[in-house]
C-alpha cells in the first residue's frame, strides 16, 4: 500500500491495517495455558502489543488452530539460520505480491525519500518479555554501528549516503527517525531483506557484554572463559540474530531457538510475545514448535521421501521430483512445484577482463557474443535436460516483474546457425582447421574453455549440448570443473575466458529494487570481475570500465540511487535492461526452473504455487509460515 | 626393555612435531581460508555478505596473521590442552567433537566385533579346508563384501530397512531421542539403527581379515611341528588352537596400531552417506570449509593415537611372542 502525495514535500506513507482490535476477544494458546495459570507468563492480552497486527489471510487460506510440531530437514548445523528467513518478522516486509508493508513496525512515514519516521507498536515485547522500544535502536546506532571498536569502518553501507551519516532521533519510546541529507533508496529494501539489516538490537540483554556498560573485570573474565581475543569477540558472539545460535538472545521472530549447538536436532519454540494475531483472536504462530533435523544434504531427498519432513524444499532438486511423487501417497505428503526467481538458471559469462588479449578483443565484440547465443539450441536443452519444464530465456527479469518486456527475454536466443556463422564470418574468423574449428587472427584455433564450479552434472550436461551446436558454428568448447574457490580465483585473476553460473539473483524486481546487478558493481559479476572490483574498492583495485555500454550502465546505476521519483526509476531500469538485452553481456540459457516443495497433507495454508527464492521472498517467509497450521491428526 | 620404552617415547616427540607441521601446511595449501569459503557458500545461496563483518571475523580469528604465527598459536595452545576454536561451529574444538566421540566408539567397537565374529571362523575354516567348495564359496562372499561400494550398500540397506522395518533413514537413533538423556528406549532405538552401519562398514573389512588369517594359518599348518603333533595323535581341534592359530595371530596384534585411530575416526564416507552422528563427517566438512583448527586438531589427535597404537602393538608383540627380539635390549 503506497500513498504518494505530490506536494513540495513528497510524502510517502506506508500504513498498516488499522488495528482497532478488542483485546478481550483474544484466545489463550493451549500449550501456554499452564504457564499462564502458574503465573510464569502473563495472559495473552498482556503479551501482545496494544497495536497488535491482525493478519489478513489470503483467499486460499483459512484460519487455523494452535498446536503441532513442524519437522524440517537441513544439511548443516549452520542452516538453522533458515529459521530466521522462514520466520520473516521484519520491521517492514514484502507481501506475496512483493509490496512493502510494515510488520514489526506499526507504520512508517517517509518524507522526500530521505526522512524515515518509524513508529513502533506500543507494548511490543521481545521474546523474554522485555519491552521493544526506541532504546533498542539507539543501542544499535550509538553503541554498535558507531562504536569504533565494534564497527571499524563505521555503519553499514546502506546507512551511508554520499559518505554522510543520517541524523538519528528518538522522540519517544515508540518513535525513531532517520534523516539523511539526500534520498536513501536502499533503506526500506534492506530492512525487508531475507538477511535483513538489523538496525535494532536487544539492548537490555547485550549491554552486559559491552565495554561501555559492563565493568572491565567482568568482561575480562568473560573474554578469558570464552577464549576470545577481546570483549568485541564476546559481544559479537552473543549478538548474531541471523545465525540463531544463541538461545539466550531475545528475538522478535515467531519461533525462538531453545537448543544450544552443537546438536543434530534443533528445537524452536513459539515466541509467546509475538505481535501477530489472526482474525479469530488467536496469537500466531499456530504451530507450537519447529524441529530441525540435521542430515547430510544428500540424504535429505530420501528422508523427505520417507515422510520425515513436513515442509521441505531445501536440498531437493528437480531430479528428485519423480522419486518424491512415487512415495507421496504412502507417506502422506504432496509434492508441489514452485517457481524460482532467478534471471537465468544457467548463464554463460564471457569474461570481458580476460588476460588473453586476442580472446578479450573478441569477447568484447557484441557480434561475437550474439553469435555464441544464436548457436545454442535451447529447445534441445529444455527437452533433454529439463523434461520441457523450463523456458528458454536471456538472463533478464521474469514475466512476473512489472519491468518485463518480451524482447528482453527472447532477443538473440533463437537457434540460428546460419546467422551465427554469418556474424562470425563478419568478424574475420574465416579460416578453419581440419576439424572445422575457426582460427583466431593469431592462428590458434577458436577454443573456448568454460569454467564450472563442478557442483552438479547438470552444468556439464548442458555444456555438452552447447558444445555440439557451437561446433557447427566453428567454435570448440571445453569445460573445466573445479572447486568453487578455485573457480572464482580463476575468474578474478582473468585466467578464465568464460564461465557458467546462475543468472540474476532477483529477477522479479520492481523499480524500487536496486538495479546494481545489471551494472559492473561487484567483482562477483563474472562477466566483468575487474570492473566490479574497481567500483567496489572505489578505484583502488581492479580496472576502470572502458566499454561505453558498461560505463553507461554504471552511470545509470548511480542515477538510480539519486532518482527522486518512481517514473525516473522505471525509466532507468528499462534503459539498463535494454542495454543488457542489446549487448548480451551474459548469455542466458534457461529460466523458470521449477523447484519441488514437499508439504505434509495435514499441514494447511501452504500455497499451491509460489516463488521459492531467497530474494525476494525469503523462501517461505513472505507466505508467512506463522499462519500455517496442522489439523487434529498432528496436533 | 625400559630403556627401549624410553627411547620409543622420546622419538615420538619429533615424529609428532613433524606431523603437526605437515598437517598445518596441508590444510592451508588450498587457496583461500575459512572465511573465503564461507563467503563463497553464502553467495551461492544468494545471501548478502557483510564485508565489514568478514573483516572483523578475520581479525578475531587471527586469519590476518602470518602462517607461522598461526601455527605457533595452535601448537602452544595444544600443549596446554587447548585444541583451538572451530570457526564453523563457533565453539571450542573439544565441545564440537566431544558428544560424537562416544557414539563413534560404539559403532567402531561393534563393527570390529562383527568383523572378527565373521572373519575368524571363516578364516580358520578356509585355511583348514583349503581349496574346498567351502573355502571358495566363503572367500567369494568375502570378496563380494570387499568389492561392493560401501556407499551403495549403505543406500540400499537404508531403503530396505525403511520400507520393511520402518526404520528412519540415516542417523543413529530416532529423532525424538537426539539430545535426550540415556534411557532404555533410546538404547533400543540405537540398536535398531546400529546394525546397518555395522554391516556396511564390516563387510569391507571382513574379506581382508579372512585372507590374512588364512594365509598366516596356512604358513603355519605346513610346518613340521604340526605334522609331528598330528603324527603323535593330538586331536585336530587342540592341535590347531594350541600352536598354529596363536602364532598366526601375530598380524592381528600388529594391527592394533591401525585399529586405534579407526575406532575414533569412524568410516568417514559411510558416515556421511548415512548421516551418522560420528566424528567422520565433522572431519570431512572441516577440511572442506578449511575450518583449520578443528581439522588440524582432529588430525593431530588421530596421529597421536596412531603413534601410540604402534607403540602398544610393538610392546604387546614382544610380550606375546618371545621370538621377537628387541634389538640389543634383550638380556638373558
Amino acid at each position: 500500500m503506497m500513498r504518494i502525495s505530490s506536494h513540495l514535500l513528497l510524502l510517502l506513507a506506508l500504513c498498516s491495517s488499522a488495528s482497532s482490535y478488542a483485546l478481550d476477544s483474544l484466545k489463550e494458546t493451549p500449550s501456554l495455558r499452564a504457564l499462564v495459570q502458574s503465573g510464569e507468563l502473563p495472559a495473552v492480552a498482556q503479551r501482545v502489543p496494544e497495536d497488535v497486527q491482525v493478519v489478513k489471510l489470503r483467499a486460499d487460506q483459512s484460519p487455523g488452530e494452535h498446536g503441532g510440531q513442524l519437522r524440517l530437514l537441513m544439511g548443516k548445523q549452520k542452516d538453522i539460520r533458515q529459521m530466521v528467513i522462514y520466520g520473516y518478522a521484519r520491521l517492514i516486509g514484502y507481501t506475496p505480491e512483493l509490496d512493502l508493508e510494515p510488520d514489526l513496525l506499526k507504520s512508517i512515514d517517509v518524507v522526500e525519500g530521505r526522512i524515515f519516521t518509524l513508529h513502533l507498536r506500543k507494548g511490543h515485547r521481545w521474546s523474554d518479555g522485555h519491552p521493544f522500544t526506541s532504546e533498542d535502536f539507539r543501542y544499535y546506532w550509538e553503541d554498535i554501528a558507531n562504536n569504533p571498536e565494534l564497527s571499524k569502518s563505521g555503519p553499514p553501507r546502506a546507512l551511508v549516503i554520499d559518505g554522510k551519516l543520517p541524523q538519528v532521533e528518538y522522540p519517544d519510546a515508540y518513535t525513531v527517525r532517520y534523516s539523511w541529507h539526500a534520498p536513501n533508496p536502499y533503506f526500506l529494501t534492506e530492512l525487508a531483506g531475507a538477511s535483513p539489516l538489523y538496525i535494532y538490537k536487544p539492548a537490555h540483554y547485550l549491554r552486559q557484554f559491552h565495554a561501555r556498560y559492563q565493568s572491565a573485570e567482568l568482561l575480562e573474565k568473560m573474554v578469558e572463559d570464552e577464549g576470545k581475543r577481546n570483549w568485541m569477540g564476546v559481544h559479537v558472539n552473543r549478538d548474531r540474530p541471523y545465525k540463531a545460535t544463541n538461545p539466550e538472545l531475545p528475538t522478535l521472530q515467531p519461533w525462538k531457538i531453545v537448543t544450544s549447538p552443537p546438536s543434530q536436532r534443533f528445537v524452536f519454540e513459539r515466541n509467546p510475545y509475538y505481535h501477530r494475531v489472526d482474525e479469530n483472536g488467536r496469537q500466531l504462530p499456530y504451530i507450537d514448535s519447529v524441529v530441525i533435523g540435521i542430515a547430510s544434504s544428500g540424504l535429505v531427498p530420501a528422508k523427505t521421501g520417507a515422510g520425515e519432513a513436513d515442509l521441505q524444499a531445501r536440498y531437493l532438486r528437480m531430479d528428485n521430483y519423480t522419486f518424491l511423487k512415487s512415495t507421496a501417497k504412502r507417506n502422506n505428503f504432496d509434492v508441489r512445484l514452485w517457481q524460482t526467481a532467478k534471471g537465468a538458471h544457467l548463464a554463460l559469462y564471457p569474461d570481458l577482463n580476460a588476460n588473453d588479449a586476442v580472446y578479450r578483443k573478441l569477447l568484447r565484440d557484441v557480434r561475437f557474443r550474439r553469435a555464441l547465443s544464436l548457436a545454442i539450441n535451447r529447445y534441445e536443452i529444455n527437452q533433454v535436460v529439463y523434461f520441457r519444464l523450463v523456458q528458454a530465456s536471456n538472463n533478464t527479469v521474469l514475466a512476473e516483474s512489472p519491468l518485463y518486456k518480451p524482447e528482453y527475454q527472447s532477443d538473440w536466443i533463437e537457434f540460428d546457425l546460419k546467422h551465427a556463422n554469418r556474424l562470425l564470418d563478419e568478424l574475420g574468423l574465416l579460416e578453419r582447421d581440419d576439424r572445422g574449428v575457426r582460427l583466431l587472427p593469431d592462428g590458434r584455433p577458436l577454443e573456448i574453455v568454460v569454467q564450472t564450479a563442478g557442483e552438479s552434472t547438470e552444468q556439464t550436461d548442458v555444456l555438452e549440448l552447447i558444445h555440439d551446436s557451437w561446433l557447427k558454428a566453428g567454435v570448440k568448447l571445453y569445460s573445466v570443473p573445479s572447486t568453487r574457490e578455485v573457480f572464482r580465483n580463476r575468474i578474478f585473476s582473468g585466467d578464465a575466458i568464460m564461465s557458467i553460473w546462475s543468472g540474476l539473483e532477483n529477477a522479479i524486481p520492481t523499480a524500487e529494487n536496486n538495479p546494481m546487478a545489471l551494472a559492473p558493481t561487484s567483482k562477483y559479476q563474472y562477466q566483468w570481475p575487474q570492473w566490479g572490483a574497481w567500483y567496489e574498492s572505489g578505484g583502488t583495485s581492479g580496472e576502470e570500465p572502458d566499454l561505453p555500454a558498461a560505463r553507461e550502465l554504471l552511470a545509470l546505476s548511480e542515477q538510480w540511487s539519486h532518482a527522486d521519483s518512481h517514473e525516473k526509476r522505471v525509466a532507468i531500469w528499462h534503459r539498463m535492461l535494454e542495454i543488457n538485452r542489446d549487448q548480451m553481456f551474459t548469455i542466458g540459457i534457461v529460466n523458470h526452473v521449477p523447484h519441488p516443495v514437499v508439504v505434509n497433507n495435514n499441514l494447511h495454508n501452504v500455497p499451491l504455487t509460489g516463488f521459492y527464492d531467497i530474494s525476494p521472498g525469503a523462501y517461505f517467509g513472505i507466505y508467512k509460515p506463522d499462519t500455517f497450521w496442522f489439523d487434529e491428526v498432528r496436533r | 626393555m625400559l630403556s627401549y620404552l624410553i627411547r620409543r617415547i622420546l622419538t615420538m616427540i619429533p615424529t609428532l612435531l613433524i606431523i603437526s607441521v605437515l598437517v598445518f601446511v596441508i590444510i592451508q595449501l588450498p587457496p583461500g581460508d575459512y572465511l573465503e569459503s564461507h563467503i563463497a557458500e553464502l553467495q551461492s545461496q544468494g545471501e548478502a555478505v557483510d564485508e565489514q563483518k568478514i573483516q572483523f571475523l578475520r581479525e578475531q580469528y587471527g586469519l590476518d596473521k602470518p602462517m607461522i604465527e598461526q601455527y605457533w598459536y595452535w601448537l602452544t595452545g595444544m600443549l596446554q590442552g587447548d585444541f583451538g576454536h572451530s570457526f564453523e561451529y563457533d565453539l571450542p574444538v573439544t565441545e564440537v567433537v566431544g558428544d560424537r566421540l562416544f557414539l563413534t566408539i560404539i559403532i567402531s567397537i561393534a563393527t570390529i566385533l562383527f568383523t572378527w565374529m565373521i572373519a575368524f571362523p571363516i578364516g580358520i575354516y578356509s585355511a583348514t579346508h583349503q581349496y574346498s567348495w567351502g573355502d571358495y564359496g566363503l572367500s567369494t562372499l568375502g570378496f563380494l563384501g570387499l568389492a561392493t561400494p560401501n556407499f551403495l550398500l549403505a543406500l540400499v540397506m537404508l531403503y530396505l530397512a525403511n520400507v520393511y522395518f520402518g526404520t528412519s533413514i540415516g542417523g543413529l537413533m530416532d529423532a525424538q531421542y537426539i539430545g535426550q538423556p540415556w534411557s532404555m528406549d533410546k538404547l533400543l532405538s540405537i540398536l535398531e539403527h546400529l546394525w546397518i552401519p555395522v554391516i556396511v562398514i564390516g563387510t569391507s573389512g571382513t574379506a581382508g581379515m579372512i585372507r590374512r588369517l588364512r594365509a598366516n594359518l596356512l604358513d603355519e599348518l605346513q610346518k613340521q611341528y604340526v605334522t609331528t603333533g598330528r603324527a603323535k595323535g593330538l586331536p585336530p581341534g587342540k592341535l590347531l588352537r594350541k600352536y598354529p592359530l596363536r602364532i598366526a595371530l601375530n598380524f592381528f596384534v600388529a594391527d592394533v596400531g591401525n585399529l586405534l585411530p579407526t575406532v575414533i575416526s569412524g568410516a568417514e564416507i559411510v558416515a556421511v552417506v548415512m548421516s551418522l552422528p560420528t566424528t567422520g563427517p565433522i572431519l570431512l566438512s572441516a577440511l572442506q570449509s578449511q575450518d583449520m583448527y578443528l581439522a588440524g586438531s582432529f588430525l593431530m589427535f588421530l596421529a597421536m593415537l596412531t603413534v601410540f597404537g604402534v607403540l602398544v602393538s610393538d610392546i604387546a608383540l614382544a610380550l606375546l611372542d618371545p621370538r621377537i627380539r628387541l634389538g640389543g635390549t634383550a638380556s638373558k
